[in-house]
């Protein structure tokens, strides 16, 4: 049971082991919807579609 | 041989195993044209997201402008989940922050390392940090906030391990919340590392 070592005690990463993950997490996450509120925030949702050049 | 046919019905990158984080944390945005249509302060945030897990909070962060691309009067938030990043919050209101202040070269490097501090517990009195701001100005700025200003113990610790994750070599002060909403910018800093 794998559950077992984390029980009772604290979840800590280092930096370098969070860093590790950083390149396979680059899509929003599943069900994320951009909000107007907020769109100004994200990564190639600011200025709304038909720029031509951004990101995907 | 029809070995993917035979395999188990999951699909691949479905079954990925996440990295929960002994906190779920909230995301918030602030501009400045929200913010000056508003009459009280605090009401323009906007939650972004809230994530618990190692890989959902590189899905936001990565897809969140670096704070040196946004443009001046911009604010970002991470606290944790349920505490608002208000000094009115029942959880902040008896605490204070700890402030560095930056050039825009060093900006993005401290945010993101403030916040892997954070999330992944670093902190040796992490319960008392409620969450981290960064304000993009003239002179930008970025702060950690915590619950019990007047253990100076805890402060002290907190204040002295942000300067080693960071590298940071110059003074930073902690102002008490209390402080600051009765000063304003005359109140004085009561700790210093």
């Amino acid at each position: 049971n794998s559950e077992v070592d984390n029980e009772g005690t604290t979840k800590k990463y280092s930096r370098d082991f969070l860093l590790k993950f950083s390149e396979q997490c680059t899509d929003l996450p599943e069900g994320f919807e951009v909000s107007p509120d907020v769109a100004e925030a994200l990564v190639g949702s600011s200025g709304g579609h038909g720029h031509g050049h951004g990101p995907h | 041989v029809d070995t993917l046919s035979s395999s188990s019905s999951s699909r691949p990158g479905t079954a990925i195993a996440q990295h929960p984080l002994e906190h779920s944390w909230t995301f918030w945005f602030d501009t400045p044209s929200a913010k000056s249509k508003q009459i009280a302060w605090g009401s323009s945030m906007r939650p972004i997201y809230t994530f618990s897990t190692v890989e959902e909070f590189w899905s936001i962060y990565n897809n969140m402008h670096r704070p040196s691309k946004l443009g001046q009067g911009y604010d970002y938030y991470c606290f944790k989940n349920k505490i608002e990043p208000k000094w009115e919050d029942p959880v902040c209101a008896n605490g204070g922050k700890w402030t560095m202040t930056f050039t825009k070269t060093k900006l993005d490097t401290c945010w993101l390392y403030t916040l892997l501090a954070m999330i992944g517990e670093q902190f040796e009195h992490g319960d008392d940090i409620c969450g981290a701001v960064v304000n993009v100005r003239k002179q930008d700025k970025i702060a950690l906030w915590t619950k019990n200003a007047a253990n100076e113990r805890a402060q002290l610790s907190i204040g002295k391990q942000w300067k080693e994750f960071n590298d940071y070599k110059d003074n930073i002060g902690f102002i008490f919340h209390e402080d600051a909403m009765n000063l304003d910018r005359n109140a004085k800093n009561k700790y210093t590392v």
